[in-house]
């Protein structure tokens, strides 16, 4: 027996053996091992790519690569506003509907074929085909016959785009609307290179196939794994970009981002959210503004919301501030408002602060409000009151934040429903709740896209409002060609949503990174999608 | 033999149109649209309209079950919903290599570990190493996997700057993810080979090996552990199905490309052509193993085969 025990210990050791000298001969390829003076940025991206197609990508995950990888007629500057980089120039007719894009002579895609004005009618026209199935082609409503085309009542000839010749576009709006040029920066409205796009429908499936004109080249694409971009030598602006490649992980865990930050095997990463407090007080986060609020929602078609007094008793009793600086603790600005902050009108005054606090928190007043509208529908007790939101950790913190304001500042016990995303976005549209939580990422610069989800009968509307003075200010502002009017318009809009209050808002979102300090202009737009094209990383 | 295997063979096809059937019935009965999760945005009705169309899952539900299942024999599961430029074939194709690498390792480290470790625990029943080796089990056992991958990465990626933390670029990637997915299974069998090793070394015939003078590693790994091995087997066919195919949090962890992401994720975008392309890849596998499983019983110990052959 003694023997028979020495051999399995043997074995044992053997095993052991074998398990250690695997460990010490695997070198791990961490940081720094590029030395040769080349700059190589590590980011994350979260996880593979939904699509590469410019109008199906509708997310993040997609849309941050992409672009860095194509351009479009115009692109966000570092002062977020549209500048040239397709077109050159552009002309506007005097009624301010048709646009006419010159596009640069020197624009070619990284397959070396010049980039041409028909390549922007193909790809605007995708994104409008029905049977593209783009989650994006509402973005394309604005220009004339879209619509009609993307809800099967027209024909892909009468969208108004169309290559006049191979450099010039020509466009017609339903409306004369200033933002377009901000819109069309976004990638809905990417070119696809036609010659490409009919040999191979799928060309953006794989880096060999993909085709871009953007400052960057797609060089490897391992599905799920990682990717790389190299500066592109075809594009018109390459003398401004700094970096040589730019290699993109695909880590879908946060605190296996964050310890991979820490190890130096990415640049960037977001901030792990058990770690969220520590790492804001220590000042260790970077917070850039992101045009989106989150707020919630009270159904004006069930009772007790009907009542305006009532509505606003229950956003007058939430203290927006607290929330921000002890609930979610992400440096966030407390929402007085609905329109996030960064939007100049055309006198240069921020949107947010010609309107200011159109509401501020005050507890004794908004109890007095719930008394006389209780008074007005002879309620003696409230009807009880459901609050729901959809399952995750800040939002149900935020919701127990509300719960107990309403307690103390109202006396009133509301309930709180939870449900998984997919579900209660879907019984959220159909305006089952009652009081619900709801957010919003604004798609293009413009005050208009917070403020027209809330007309009669829009899918955000779950509060189920309807107000013809609100729809026909939008309306008008949606057709009106001065901006100064415009914007007149979109702030008595704005008052008008407030005064109503279908809805309270609660903070506005930011975007909030850990940084390596070697790296710099990273430009993330409060909308629109991260800028490479002028970041540096120093050795 | 081969009837048996071709009967087996027909029961596999019915379990698996069962287990498509009530996937398909389960899939649709989950709450929610595919087209909900599209980051956070809410889109309008004539869009989910578009897609809805594009994705077929505007047909009544009986036409959409023989689509469904047409697609399941002819092995073309279709475009994923939430990646539309891969098909359910591109994605399990270079899924399960990855999480089949991964999970070959994890098993042979498993039971490798395993048996030794139960050997051991047999062999010094009630002293030293055997409470050592259970200790190790139990802690194998009890601490969650994702525990213990966090704690590793924390460790040796960034304290002690050993190996890379996360993502799949070799051998250095490989030695974290393995260590974490193996420990467990190898707890499950180091128990199950020491209770079933303590039964085999008291019966008569390893007596009378010894009394033949057989050296003892010879008996131990010859005689005994044949037998021993049984109840590892039996777990085995239904460890190695769920390790293959690739672990959801294991993956996630290290940010390895495999499948198991898929079973989660596809369910919670409800991204039905991937979750019919994973639940049917996966019950097949399972089946199959369990039928290896059966023929492995017959090689280990003959008895077993003669009763099944004898009742038919």
């Amino acid at each position: 027996m003694k023997k028979l025990c020495k051999n399995g210990f043997m074995l044992g050791l053997a095993l052991l053996l074998v398990f250690v000298l695997g460990a010490c001969t695997a070198k791990p390829n961490s940081s720094n091992e590029k030395s040769d003076g080349k700059q190589v940025l590590k980011l994350n991206n979260g996880a593979e790519p939904t699509s590469f197609n410019p109008p199906i990508g509708f997310d993040a995950q997609s849309w941050n690569a992409l672009n860095n990888l194509m351009e479009g007629l115009t692109r966000l500057g570092k002062d977020h506003e549209p500048h040239p980089a397709s077109a050159e120039k552009w002309d506007v007719s005097a009624d301010g509907k048709t646009y006419t894009f010159h596009i640069r002579k020197d624009a070619k895609w990284d397959n070396g074929d010049d980039l041409t004005a028909g390549d922007f009618e193909y790809a605007w026209k995708q994104l409008l085909n029905p049977s593209t199935g783009s989650p994006a082609a509402f973005l394309g409503y604005l220009i004339e016959g879209g619509e009609a085309y993307n809800m099967k009542k027209g024909s892909a000839d009468a969208v108004q785009v169309k290559a006049v010749d191979d450099k010039t576009l020509k466009v017609t709006l339903t409306a004369p609307q200033s933002y377009f040029l901000n819109m069309i920066s976004n990638p809905a409205f990417f070119p696809v290179n036609q010659k490409v796009a009919e040999k191979n429908p799928k060309w953006y499936a794989n880096a060999k196939t993909f085709v871009g004109n953007g400052p960057f080249k797609l060089a490897s694409w391992k599905h799920d794994s990682n990717m790389v971009f190299k500066k592109s030598t075809t594009y018109w602006d390459k003398k401004s970009v700094k970096l040589d490649e730019v290699d993109w992980a695909m880590v879908n865990d946060t605190n296996t981002e964050y310890q991979m930050y820490k190890t130096g095997e990415l640049d960037s990463a977001s901030v792990p959210p058990d770690l969220a407090n520590q790492l804001f007080k220590e000042g260790k986060v970077k917070v850039d503004p992101q045009a989106g609020t989150y707020f919630f929602s009270m159904n004006v078609k069930m009772k007790p919301f009907d009542n305006a007094k009532i509505r606003k008793a229950f956003a007058l009793a939430v203290d927006n501030k607290q929330i921000v600086d002890y609930v979610v603790k992400q440096k966030n600005d407390p929402a007085y408002g609905f329109v996030s902050p960064g939007f100049k009108d055309p006198s240069g005054e921020d949107f947010r602060s010609h309107n200011g606090n159109l509401y501020k928190y005050d507890p004794s007043e908004a109890k007095k409000l719930l008394a006389e509208g209780m008074k007005e529908e002879g309620y003696k007790t409230l009807p009880p009151i459901t609050l729901t939101y959809n399952t995750t950790d800040i939002n149900k913190a935020v919701a127990e934040a509300v719960q107990e304001m309403y307690k103390k500042n109202l006396g009133v016990s509301v309930k709180l429903a939870n449900m998984e995303w997919n579900v209660y976005g879907v019984d959220q549209k159909k305006g089952k709740f009652q009081f619900s939580r709801g957010s919003f990422l604004a798609d293009y610069g413009d005050p208009i896209n917070f403020l027209e989800n809330f007309i009669t009968g829009m899918p955000m509307n779950s509060m189920q409002w309807s107000n013809k003075e609100y729809d026909q200010l939008i309306k008008q502002a949606k057709n009106e060609k001065d901006d100064a009017k415009r914007y007149a318009l979109m702030y008595q809009a704005e008052k008008l949503l407030i005064k109503e209050m279908p809805l309270f808002p609660v903070y506005f979102y930011n975007q909030s990174e850990l940084q390596n300090s070697k790296v710099k202009g990273i430009v993330r737009h409060p909308v629109g999608y991260m800028e490479l094209k002028w970041a540096t990383k120093s050795n | 033999m081969l009837r048996f295997v071709l009967n087996r063979f027909l029961a596999m096809i019915l379990t698996l149109w069962v287990i498509a059937t009530l996937t398909f019935l389960l899939m649709h009965a989950i709450p929610g649209s595919p087209f909900n999760n599209l980051n956070g945005k809410v889109l309008s009705d004539a869009a989910v309209k578009n897609l809805e169309a594009h994705y077929h899952i505007d047909q009544p539900l009986p036409v959409q079950y023989l689509i469904y299942l047409k697609s399941i024999a002819t092995f073309t599961y279709g475009p994923s919903i939430k990646q539309p430029a891969q098909t359910v074939n591109d994605l399990l194709g270079r899924g399960f290599p990855v999480s089949f690498e991964l999970g070959m390792w994890a098993l042979v480290v498993a039971v490798l570990t395993g048996v030794v470790l139960g050997i051991f625990a047999a062999l010094k029943h009630n002293g030293l190493i055997d409470y050592l080796a259970m200790t190790l089990a139990v802690l194998g056992i009890s601490i969650p996997n994702f525990v213990l991958a966090t704690l590793l990465i924390q460790e040796f990626a960034v304290n002690l700057h050993l190996l890379p933390a996360g993502t799949w670029q070799g051998l250095a990637y490989m030695i974290m993810p393995i260590i974490a997915l193996a420990t467990g299974p190898m707890a499950i069998i180091a128990r199950l080979i020491r209770s079933s090793m303590l039964e085999v070394l008291t019966q008569d015939y390893i007596r009378t090996a010894q009394a033949k003078g057989l050296p003892p590693f010879i008996i131990v790994m010859k005689h005994a552990l044949k037998n021993a091995l049984l109840p590892v087997v039996t777990v085995l066919g239904t460890l190695a199905a769920s390790i293959l195919t690739g672990t959801f949090v294991i993956e996630k962890i290290f940010a390895i490309p495999g499948m198991g992401k898929y079973f989660v994720d596809s369910i919670n975008s409800r991204d039905y052509p991937v979750i019919m392309g994973t639940t049917m890849f996966y019950s097949a596998l399972l089946i199959f193993m369990l039928f290896l499983v059966d023929l492995a019983y017959g090689w280990l110990d003959p008895r077993i085969k003669q009763s099944k052959e004898g009742s038919k």
